[in-house]
């Protein structure tokens, strides 16, 4: 821990912080361009130039360049630095266009702060500006080249922080130019992070393009919604529209970044099928009208059947609060039939984890330090993209990362695979705990040897296993495995991933009580009369969705409430909208058990773009704001409860009720969260239902996909372009054997549907298992994730015809 | 010509290039043959060191001191890079020793990578340097098949390979730590030091980069010793000879070896046979496009390393290029810095955009429209350019412009004063 | 692809890459190679190149447009280098330019109309003992006044007849 002086300041920081860290934590910010805390330095724009007045560094130096060092002195007003900082503002401003006006970065454009900060107020120069064609980058970014000031950020987060191969720096000298070989869609995932990174308007949001200006937005700290992370967002809107999403920072989970999904996943909000009012029976009602038919229903269904013929069904998409709200609305109604997600497997799953995971709970950044890991049954990309980037930092770093599943599971780094069969994955878990080989063979042996060798001897092993490919038998083995490689002196972490934002939250809440296969039973017995169902879609979502189908059918009363239009409310009689995220406030834990609040980004309403009919002022008045009339979910439940209450209050009460849950009425946002406190829950039993195909027999194994399968991202509009065509991908082994070749139609015969779309072929995945990506709102949309390989057939469509 | 000895150029006849054949009847490969059966690696370092050989490629660095600073006996990949970019204008005297006797350069760098412990070896070439690149291909192979090169070399055990590298153009690749992105494929821009490529070069393995005219002394170091090669050198403290290339307002321009220390004056009366077409001397460049000017004052300066930085300059490639009464020293600094610019990397601004500035000013001024204020812009351009850019070549473009604004200013002014150039 | 680059060339190519530890160390050995065979390096170059060495077309254009010796425009037959560095400023090179544009009937960059000479600025040649000097193709021409010009230009352009 140096010490040293800093304006006459003196500042202690950990070892191997730079001078330009050590005096920002004195408050004192010099202007800097190329230096990111998640990139590093480089010392490319010269900015961040100090005068190293004494100590072991002497002379005007880059601070972002010089390790903090006992006995430093440091001035950042010396007059020689401040004149140079004005000088390489006014090198950077020779060639950038005076069109801060026009500019789509202006207000949180970095190099207008900094021009004004570096003290460069008068333009000496008067020679010609260089120009440069842009480029046409696809759906998300637009191009400006003109204003680049060479900072060389957008190279670095997008080749080195995320791997990106197709965007980079091209020509010399000042001629030097970001960009692509040729026009075309930016291929990372993570390619909206040049929005954020980059200091002036090259890169700008495409989908925000022309709606706000920065200062015009209301802005708050967020949560994403689209996957089990948590990364932390910022959403802002304006003119009753959510419009876009930038990168939060917490470094406990995201960093600095986020994945394309979710920075374009926000759509949904401004869905135009989005219930906006309360309805009885599809007529409109008001708040009041529709609580009431609500509990009377209720109560006349209670009266008549008794209080377990009321079912309650919360979810993942929805808040810690709301589903805490449901659960004592249960108890209210004196039913224990209250489940937290309609996909039974996944539920069980999440609950085991959150069972069982305890101190072994590992963060994104733990993995990002991590020098080894085992991705088991996951596939970061299609399931929880921003853990992808943290298990190239950790390569990056000098970690091995290897992947057991059958899916050709793609990376942004080097790592190993080893293509397994889904119902082989358990197999490997227990080999790798007992360092027992014998159920393996020749490659594969020798690989997940190498695997066990390289975690018993790793100083931060984790393991990371994914929900939907495990099921609760293999999260078990995996948590276990995870035990039996920790040590004394080193423990070895874990995580699992999971699919919704608030799945270990739900899980927490579900405990031992049923699951919804239980309580479709029951409403097919005819012994659930009533269903409330928060912010979940049954008829997509459940592991059986026709089997979901007929307990809906089955019921009298169907209380949906919602943000989504989704299917299930097709069968509902009393529709509550609910707010989406940006538009409440609350609490979702996320994978590794870490609480974090969202904050109200803006009040829900109809955008005005709708109502204007794109004029702008809409000429329409009107007393009310049109389309205002959702609630977060958590009110609705209280107001059924009879009760009004404000978020802190519920909170409170949720963390007397439940230690688990104690953190959360200290929680800030903008923090890095809170883990949950000890589960204390005994894990689930888990049944194990070994699915092995017979001989020659395809398994079909369904799974999500980067775009298109994640609920809420789903009704998305600025993600449309993206949307990948559904497809089945087979081993080439096995597409040899049925001779079909790579874009070829086939026949899908299976339990769920018969299809019929095209095959990719591949070599990388494991042999025996068709892969089908699923995707929403397609002819795949009936196959869900998570239910294990199931048998299958396939047949070349020509000879079917 | 002069009576000084010549070393490195002792082989050398106009339009021939000497093979194997006549390089080893010359005596040729007889260091290598010394330094592998007679000394250790560290005695070859040392006596490097001893002989007070100073780096070739501009910087000047005490070679023997770079060497001793690698970690030769780490085990594992370690590389000697062989820098012949030689890009700077008014430089080509690597050019002329490869035309000359090419097996020299491959036979220091065989004892180099003996006494570094390195197991290969890289030759890197700029583009225009086809004819170099031919003998030195036609050289390596000579010298693989007589057993010079590759395994358990002379029966030693110890091996070596070189190979050849031909760059694309860009005289960043001179720099060394740009050089080595380049041979990796990168884009080479420089790196940033530290660590420095003795810790981690090329592939990120321990790695030393010396020039052509370095590694070419070094047989002649081992052969006659460190004293005989102190005392080749005309001053004190200087060592050995140096290929000097004369350009410019020269009657004659050769490339010529003399010993170090040799007074300015006596190159230029006696070895470029004076200024010509009958003018007076004004200026030159001591060694490169990137060394301050000297002028009439420095006529019997010693020309050496020391010597030269208490001169306000550097010795930098000892290529000298002239300037006769008639030249304007805005227009040629004016020409010197669009060079540099057209070469910055594009990687930090002070280099890419600075020297933007810079050229606009000089031809502001060159043009006849500058304005009085535009020589302290020109000035304050200068401070905050020098000793601020990421790599040498910002500073490097400093030097002539320092120089012009220290010894010619009443030159600048007087564009100013009369709103053209002087000297059209 | 053949008239980018020979079958047997690129085969081989891949042979070196394979085996490789560090393949893009080749990257400016196989763009100099399709120059030499092409002329020039196309957009379709850049991406054989990348598909040679098992990396992206973006990878191989952000070294391809470092350099300034590899050309990512048409070029005619002959590429000339003059150098405007300071040795060859010193004696005429803005003389020999002048005079190039005038016979060429073409400014910098451009190519002439019988498609055989285009023309570049270069840096420093390395020939300044024999300033003003250029290049072309891979031929270092000094000394130069205006009759020898002339005879290299009519030299190059017969054997570079199409
Ligand atoms: C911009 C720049 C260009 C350079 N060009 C060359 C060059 O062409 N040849 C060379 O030997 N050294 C060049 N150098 C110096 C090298 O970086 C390095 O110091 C040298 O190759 C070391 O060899 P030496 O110690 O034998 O001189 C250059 C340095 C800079 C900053
Ligand atoms: S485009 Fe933006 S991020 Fe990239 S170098 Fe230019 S200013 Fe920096
Ligand atoms: S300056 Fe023209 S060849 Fe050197």
């Amino acid at each position: 821990m140096p010490k040293l002086t800093i304006d006459n300041q003196s500042v202690e920081v950990p070892d191997g912080t730079n001078v330009l860290e050590a005096a920002k934590r004195l408050g004192i910010v010099i202007p800097h361009f190329c230096y990111h805390e998640a990139l590093g330095a480089v010392g490319a724009c010269r900015l961040c130039a100090m005068k190293f007045e004494d100590g072991p560094v002497k002379g005007i130096q880059m601070a972002c360049m010089v390790t903090a060092q006992e006995g430093m002195v440091v001035s950042t007003l010396d007059a020689a630095t401040v004149e140079f900082r004005a000088h390489v503002i006014e090198w950077l401003m020779m060639n950038h266009p005076h069109d801060c006006p026009v500019c789509d970065e202006g207000g949180e454009c970095q190099l207008q702060d900094m021009t004004v900060a570096g003290g460069h107020t008068l333009r000496r120069y008067r020679g010609l500006k260089r120009t440069y064609p842009n480029q046409q980058l696809g759906p998300f970014i637009e191009h400006e080249m003109n204003r680049c000031i060479q900072c060389y950020r957008c190279a670095r987060t997008y080749q080195d922080y995320c791997g990106g191969e197709d965007f980079g720096v091209l020509g010399t000298n000042q001629r030097v130019y970001f960009g692509r070989f040729r026009d075309g869609r930016l291929e990372s995932p993570f390619s909206g992070n040049l929005v954020d990174v980059c200091p002036t308007g090259v890169f700008t949001d495409k989908a925000f393009r022309f709606k706000s200006r920065y200062w015009d937005l209301e802005e708050a700290p967020s949560v994403c919604p689209h996957c089990g992370l948590g990364c932390a967002t910022i959403p802002g809107g304006r003119y009753r529209e959510l419009q876009r999403v930038r990168a939060g920072s917490n470094r406990q989970t995201n960093g600095f970044f986020i994945c394309d999904r979710g920075r374009f996943g926000y759509g949904h909000a401004a869905h135009a099928a989005r219930p906006r009012v309360p309805l009885v029976d599809g007529q409109e009602v008001d708040w009041t009208q529709a609580l009431a038919a609500a509990r009377a229903r209720l109560d006349k269904i209670i009266a008549a059947h008794g209080p377990r013929s009321v079912a309650l069904l919360g979810s993942s998409r929805a808040g810690l609060e709301a589903n805490a709200q449901l659960r004592s609305l249960a108890r209210l109604l004196g039913t224990d039939r209250v489940v937290f997600a309609a996909h039974a497997p996944r539920d069980w799953t999440a609950r085991t984890l959150a069972a069982g995971l305890g101190a072994q709970a590992s963060s994104l950044d733990d993995v990002r330090r991590s020098d080894c890991l085992l991705l088991i049954g996951a596939d970061p990309l299609a399931e929880a993209p921003l853990l992808a980037l943290a298990v190239r930092q950790a390569v990056r770093g000098g970690a091995r990362a290897a992947i057991i599943d059958p899916r050709p599971v793609a990376l942004p780094c080097a790592t190993a695979h080893l293509p397994l069969a889904p119902w082989r994955l358990g197999q490997a878990l227990a080999a790798l705990g007992d360092n027992d080989w014998s159920r393996f063979e020749g490659q594969e042996a020798v690989f997940l040897e190498g695997v066990h060798e390289a975690l018993a001897g790793a100083r931060h092993p984790i393991v990371i296993g994914g929900a939907d490919l495990l099921g609760p038998a293999g999260m078990r083995q995996l948590l276990e495995l995870a035990r039996r490689l920790s040590r004394e002196d080193r423990p070895c972490g874990a995580m699992g991933v999971l699919s919704g934002p608030n799945s270990y939250g739900a899980a927490l809440l579900a405990g031992d009580g049923p699951d919804f296969e239980e309580l479709s039973n029951a409403m097919i017995t005819g012994e659930v009369r009533a269903l409330i169902c928060l912010e979940s879609d049954p008829l997509t979502q459940a592991a059986d969705p026709a089997h979901a189908g007929l307990a809906l059918a089955r019921l009298d009363l169907l209380v949906a409430l919602d943000s989504l239009p989704t299917k299930t409310l097709g069968h509902a009689q009393i529709i509550l909208p609910t707010t989406v995220t940006a538009e409440g406030a609350g609490c979702f834990v996320n994978n590794e058990g870490r609480m974090q609040t969202f904050m109200r980004v803006l009040a829900p309403g109809l955008p005005l773009r709708e109502t204007g009919g794109g004029g702008h002022p809409p000429r329409l008045f009107m007393a009310d704001t049109p389309g205002a009339a959702p609630r977060p979910a958590w009110e609705i439940l209280a107001g059924l409860q009879g009760r009004a209450a404000s978020l802190a209050e519920l909170r409170d009460a949720l963390a007397r009720e439940d230690v688990r849950f104690a953190g959360l009425t200290a929680l800030a946002a903008e923090s890095e969260g809170q883990r949950v406190a000890d589960a204390g829950l005994a894990l689930p039993a888990t049944r194990v239902e070994d699915y092995v195909p017979r001989d020659g027999e395809l398994a079909l194994l369904v799974c999500e996909a980067l775009f298109g399968s994640e609920e809420t991202a789903f009704y998305s509009a600025p993600l449309d372009p993206v949307r990948p065509e559904p497809r089945l991908i087979l081993h080439e082994r096995d597409a040899g054997r049925l001779g079909v070749t790579p874009g070829e139609q086939v026949r899908l015969h299976s339990a769920v549907e018969e299809v019929v779309l095209p095959v990719e072929i591949r070599a990388d995945s494991a042999p025996g298992v068709a892969i089908l990506p699923r995707v929403r709102g397609s002819l795949v949309e009936a196959f869900v994730p998570g239910v294990g390989p199931q048998p299958c057939r396939i047949n070349r469509e020509v000879d079917h015809a | 010509m002069s009576g000084y000895p010549r070393v490195l150029f002792k082989n050398r006849r106009p339009g021939e290039t000497l093979f194997l054949d006549d390089y080893l009847a010359a005596g040729g490969y007889a260091g290598l043959r010394k330094a592998l059966k007679t000394m250790t690696p560290a005695e070859v370092t040392a006596t490097v060191k001893a002989a007070g050989l100073r780096g070739r490629g501009g910087a000047g660095f005490v070679t023997g001191l770079k060497w001793s600073f690698f970690p030769a006996d780490q085990p594992g990949e370690k590389y000697l890079v062989c820098n012949g970019d030689e890009m700077e204008p008014g430089t080509y005297k690597d050019r002329q020793l490869l035309l000359a006797d090419p097996h020299q350069l491959i036979e220091g760098m065989l004892i180099a990578a003996y006494a570094l412990q390195a197991p290969v070896g890289y030759i890197f070439l700029r583009y225009a340097y086809e004819d170099c690149a031919r003998n030195v291909e036609r050289a390596l192979g000579e010298a693989r098949r007589a057993g010079f090169l590759g395994t358990n070399i002379l029966g030693s055990g110890f091996s070596c390979e070189l190979h050849l590298h031909r760059s694309a153009g860009r005289y960043i690749l001179g720099e060394e730590t740009a050089l080595l992105n380049g041979l990796e494929g990168r884009r080479p821009n420089p790196r940033s030091k530290p660590p420095f490529p003795a810790q981690k070069g090329l592939f990120g393995k321990p790695t030393t980069v010396n020039n052509v005219e370095t590694l070419a002394n070094v047989p002649h170091i081992i052969v006659h010793g460190a004293d005989w090669y102190q005392g080749l050198a005309l001053t004190e403290k200087g060592a050995g000879t140096k290929l000097f290339g004369l350009s410019g307002h020269l009657n004659h321009t050769p490339c010529v070896e003399l010993p170090l220390g040799v007074p300015l004056g006596e190159i230029i009366s006696d070895h470029g046979g004076g200024v010509w077409q009958g003018r007076n001397f004004k200026a030159c460049l001591p060694g490169g496009a990137s060394t301050p000017f000297l002028t009439r004052a420095h006529w019997d300066l010693p020309m050496d390393f020391d010597t030269l930085a208490a001169a306000h300059s550097r010795l930098g490639t000892a290529c000298v290029t002239v300037f006769d009464e008639g030249t304007c020293m805005v227009a040629a600094t004016l020409n010197l810095n669009r060079f540099f610019q057209r070469e910055s990397c594009g990687w930090c601004t002070p280099c890419r955009d600075g020297l933007a500035m810079v050229s606009w000013l000089l031809e502001k001024i060159e043009s006849g429209r500058g304005t009085p204020d535009d020589i302290p812009m020109l000035q304050d351009q200068l401070r905050n350019i020098s000793g601020r850019s990421f790599c040498a070549l910002a500073e490097g473009a400093m030097g002539p412009v320092e120089a012009l604004l220290r010894l010619f200013m009443d030159e600048v002014e007087d564009h100013v004063k009369k709103g053209r150039c002087p000297f059209n | 692809m053949s008239q980018i680059l020979p079958q047997e060339q690129i085969d081989a190519w891949k042979e070196r890459v394979t085996g490789h530890a560090h393949p893009m160390e080749l990257v400016v050995d196989v763009l100099r190679a399709i120059q030499a065979h092409h002329g020039w390096v196309p957009d379709a170059g850049v991406e054989l190149a990348a598909e040679i060495l098992g990396t992206t077309p973006l990878r191989v254009e952000e070294i391809a447009t470092f350099y300034d010796k590899i050309y990512r425009r048409p070029v005619g037959r002959r590429v000339i280098h003059v150098c405007d560095s300071i040795c060859c400023w010193s004696r005429g090179a803005e003389e020999v330019v002048g005079f190039l544009r005038e016979r060429l009937g073409i400014g910098f960059g451009e190519t002439s109309a019988d498609g055989c000479f285009t023309l570049l600025p270069s840096c420093c040649l390395g020939a300044c003992g024999e300033a003003p000097a250029m290049m072309i193709g891979l031929t270092t021409h000094g000394n130069l006044t205006p009759a020898r010009i002339l005879a290299i230009l009519a030299a190059e352009s017969g054997e570079a007849a199409p």
